[in-house]
């Protein structure tokens, strides 16, 4: 019983940090059906933000419980890259799909050089968080409290995102450029604006992943480009453009990477690519997606 | 005419190039046919069939993999059985998965091949008794055409027979897709890429046509992946990586995907851009990467397209004369 | 009584509750051409897409030549005899002229599937190809890419790619929409006279425009909420005026 909910623990704590990922991933896609082969960079960029900013404020002796925030806001700090990236893409919107993954894939190559030039090659850590966390012990499980916090941070921002997008205005309003692009236009919402929001807010919650993830593992610069097909499989499994998609994709790819990784340590990554061959074959809409247009 | 004369001057050209070159330069251009034989698979799914596909490099690396089993599994020392090996490995899993794939576009058939390359990656790396995991599996030297060529050292051997051979094979290769494309075949692809509610109007089967264009492209693919094993004498999982495969699309980009020499320019280009630049700073990808999205937002055509590019720039009044009257 | 050419017996379609067509027979003979009216929302162009195997009927059977063609599918169809252009321009954008004269020419031919013959060297293809460029006024532009054509000539390519298949039976659908009044009687009469040509037996036309109906069409089958009102003859069809107006609308008074 303890070790499986120890493995379900590590699951979803892998599962929390994908979610955020996805959830940006899908809200591009949604509003602006651009598919961001970078949201990993961004994801790494978090990551290499978080250790900077967590290493500082703990030399500058902020206590370690504090840590939490102070990742999740140098996560957001990559964010800042949002609005210059959004104009960039810009001019890929109308062209060819093959084009606006291309130029995503140019940002791939690019971002990961920028982090080499800034941190450097070898793996980067920040030491002494996780553990002042400590552990919680229950039903005969050893459960890092950071795991447990990432997850409800998680929750949270699920939440948070899921109000914003239904109760406010400008949610509504992002559905509504998403829905219906030119429409939206010529109602006279400034989609530019919807764009660069979206976009940057996107970016962020990837920060905010790799932030997240930090504590716990090093920071190498081949990070980005290893989520990025994690990521995909949580879109397709969920269902492309879809936050509840997001949630439960990320649930299903987290828990069966963790779960693979007790049974069978070989299938691995390769379960989830399978799950991800077979969506795409018998129900391509994933699991709350629309079907392909 | 001038187009046989071009091709013409640019063999022989490449013929010399061992008695010209100094080893180090002779020993770049292996690649380089190696990735010209894979692009011209790649570019008749991309620029003849519309299709992208995320996980191409898992045929390159099909054709490397095959030439190590065969030189270490299989004791076969002939660089044909090396081809015979990787080809059919190749159409293996080629069928499967381009039967899968095959009603699919777009971000679909993306995502469709990139999760199967992924996963045969996935395969690669970790069944470590199988492939040599992350170690990857060594590929000897192979004979050809049964000679062994004893009195030549790597290098030797390298920069002289096995040169030629693949500058044979690299021609002969690319007279079989010209006439793939310019057949009844080649324009069913091209129909079904601009329109294909309307080619199957007009008869054509449009899964069937991209099925086998996913074939031929994946043979083409194992015989580069095998070209480009021999000089490294490695068969490295990484070779199946999707970032691999976007690196493909890239240099496919880069030479002009609408073009049938685009992908041999691209071949070239890249390898040798890539080769200076990682001499000159460690930070190469960034400046690719400049290169790729520079290429995407100004010049898409790709260099076979630069020429049209610039006349329309610097002629404005060309354009205007073949804007249709609507 | 030689077995019509294209026959619908009791074709009906449903979506769910939703009743498209209903009870619908009729035959189509060599020689005809049968314009097929009724306003929008009458089941045209789901009887259009039943005719034409794309879908198939709830009820009732559809046959081409004797065999049941229901739901084959438009590769089946091209192979089978019967072509059908849209009444949106559909070209190949980077294809030229006689590439898309050449892609029908080819499946009619047998020769689709060949990979390795040389396209250029195939003198019987490229002599098809040139009589159907001919035949539409297309031939001066018979290398140039699709895209690069007028509307009208894209138009014109759309049918003429579709006659290449030389079909037993051809599908248009309002094939003068967009084109300026003035235009349309040349773009009919081109249309004719290439099908007389190319050997085809039937036309079948989805057509508002009462004119060109009255000018071309042998018959006039006419269709209203899902049901067929009228089935004659074109003079009787128009000698009757209840059911003109019923499906076509009162008629203006002619200018001659």
């Amino acid at each position: 019983m303890g070790a499986f909910l120890e493995v379900t623990a590590a699951g979803l704590f892998h599962a929390a940090v994908l979610f955020l990922v996805a959830a940006g991933l899908q809200l591009v896609f949604g509003v602006q059906r651009i598919l961001n082969l970078a949201c990993g960079s961004f994801y790494a960029l978090g990551a290499y933000c978080g250790i900077t900013a967590g290493g500082y404020a703990l030399s500058l002796g902020v206590p370690p419980l504090l840590a939490l925030l102070v990742l999740l806001l140098a996560g957001c700090a990559a964010a800042v890259l949002g609005p210059p990236v959004e104009r960039l893409l810009r001019a890929v919107y109308d062209r060819d799909e093959s084009f606006q993954l291309l130029l995503t894939f140019a940002l791939v190559l690019m971002l990961q050089d920028v982090v080499r030039m800034v941190w450097g090659s070898s793996p980067r850590q920040v030491d002494g968080i996780y553990l002042a966390y400590g552990q919680v012990e229950a039903l005969g499980a050893r459960v890092p409290v950071w795991n447990l916090l990432v997850l409800l941070a998680a929750l949270a921002v699920a939440l948070g995102l899921g109000t914003f997008l239904r109760r406010t205005n400008f949610g509504r309003l992002l559905r509504a450029t998403a829905e219906n692009r030119r429409m939206a236009a010529s109602l006279g919402v400034d989609t530019g604006r919807i764009y660069a929001s979206v976009f940057t807010l996107g970016v962020a919650l990837g920060g905010m992943g790799g932030a997240l993830v930090v504590p716990s593992s090093a920071a190498t610069p081949e990070m980005a480009v290893e989520l990025v097909v994690e990521a995909f499989a949580v879109v397709v499994i969920g269902g492309l453009g879809s936050m509840g998609g997001a949630l439960a994709g990320a649930a299903i790819v987290g828990l069966l990477r963790a779960v693979a990784l007790v049974v069978w340590p070989e299938l691995e990554l390769m379960a989830v690519y399978a799950v991800v061959v077979a969506v795409l074959l018998l129900r391509p809409a994933g699991l709350f997606g629309k079907p392909a247009t | 005419m001038r187009r046989i004369a071009i091709a013409l001057v640019i063999l022989v050209a490449l013929a010399a190039a061992p008695l010209l070159l100094d080893e180090y330069r002779t020993t770049l251009l292996l690649p380089v046919f190696g990735y010209s034989v894979a692009l011209l698979g790649v570019n008749l799914l991309f620029g003849y069939g519309g299709l992208v596909s995320f996980g191409h490099a898992m045929f390159l690396a099909i054709g490397a993999y095959a030439a190590g089993v065969a030189t270490t599994a299989l004791e076969l020392e002939s660089f044909e059985a090396m081809l015979a090996l990787g080809v059919a490995a190749a159409l293996l899993v080629a069928i499967p998965v381009g039967l899968l794939c095959a009603r699919y576009t777009k971000i679909f058939f993306g995502m469709l091949t990139l999760a199967f390359g992924m996963l045969f990656h996935s395969f690669l790396f970790k069944f470590y008794d199988l492939t040599g995991g992350d170690q990857g599996m060594r590929v000897r030297r192979p004979t050809l055409f049964g000679l062994e060529f004893e009195d030549l050292d790597k290098t030797g051997f390298l920069v002289g027979p096995f040169y030629w051979y693949c500058l044979a094979l690299t021609a002969l290769l690319t007279l079989l897709m010209w006439r793939l494309v310019h057949s009844p075949f080649g324009l069913a692809l091209r129909a079904q890429r601009d329109n294909p509610r309307k080619a199957e109007y007009l008869g054509v089967e449009v899964g069937r046509t991209r099925f086998v264009a996913f074939l031929v492209s994946a043979a083409y693919g194992a015989i580069g992946g095998a070209m480009l094993a021999v000089p490294t004498g490695l068969a490295d999982p990484e070779l199946a990586y999707w970032t691999h495969s976007g690196t493909l699309i890239f240099m496919t980009l880069l030479g002009g995907f609408a073009h049938f020499a685009g992908p041999l320019l691209g071949a070239s280009t890249y390898v040798l851009l890539q080769d200076s630049l990682m001499s000159w700073t460690p930070y190469w990808r960034l400046v690719l990467g400049a290169v790729l999205a520079l290429i995407v937002l100004g010049c898409p055509q790709g260099l076979m397209g630069l020429p049209a590019l610039l006349r329309a720039r610097l002629r404005p009044a060309l354009v205007a004369r073949t804007a249709p009257a609507e | 009584m030689s077995a019509p050419l294209l026959e619908a017996r009791g074709v009906g379609r449903r979506y769910g509750d939703y009743v498209a067509l209903q009870g619908v027979t009729l035959e189509v003979q060599p020689g005809e051409t049968v314009a097929i009216v009724g306003p929008n929302g009458a089941g045209k162009t789901t009887l259009v897409n039943v005719l034409t195997g794309l879908l198939r009927p709830s009820e009732g059977q559809v046959r081409f030549r004797g065999a049941d063609i229901a739901g084959i599918g438009p590769v089946r169809l091209a192979r089978w005899g019967m072509a059908r252009a849209f009444q949106l321009v559909q070209v190949f954008p980077e294809l030229t002229v006689a590439e898309t004269i050449a892609v029908g020419a080819l499946a009619q031919m047998g020769r689709g599937r060949r990979m390795l013959t040389s396209l250029g060297a195939d003198h019987q293809l490229q002599e098809l190809v040139r009589e159907t460029a001919v035949a539409f006024g297309l031939e001066n532009a018979l290398h140039r890419p699709a895209r690069e054509l007028s509307q009208g000539q894209k138009k014109l390519l759309d049918v003429a790619s579709a006659f290449a298949l030389r079909p037993a039976v051809i599908l248009l659908d309002e094939p003068t929409s967009g084109v300026a009044t003035a235009d349309k009687h040349g773009i009919m009469r081109t249309l004719m006279e290439a099908a007389r040509l190319a050997g085809v037996q039937a036309l079948l036309l989805v057509e508002h425009d009462i004119d060109l109906v009255e000018t071309y069409a042998s018959r006039v089958v006419g269709l209203r909420g899902g049901q067929m009102l009228a089935d004659l003859p074109v003079r009787d069809f128009f000698a009757d005026a209840e059911v003109t107006a019923a499906l076509v609308g009162r008629r203006p008074a002619k200018a001659h």
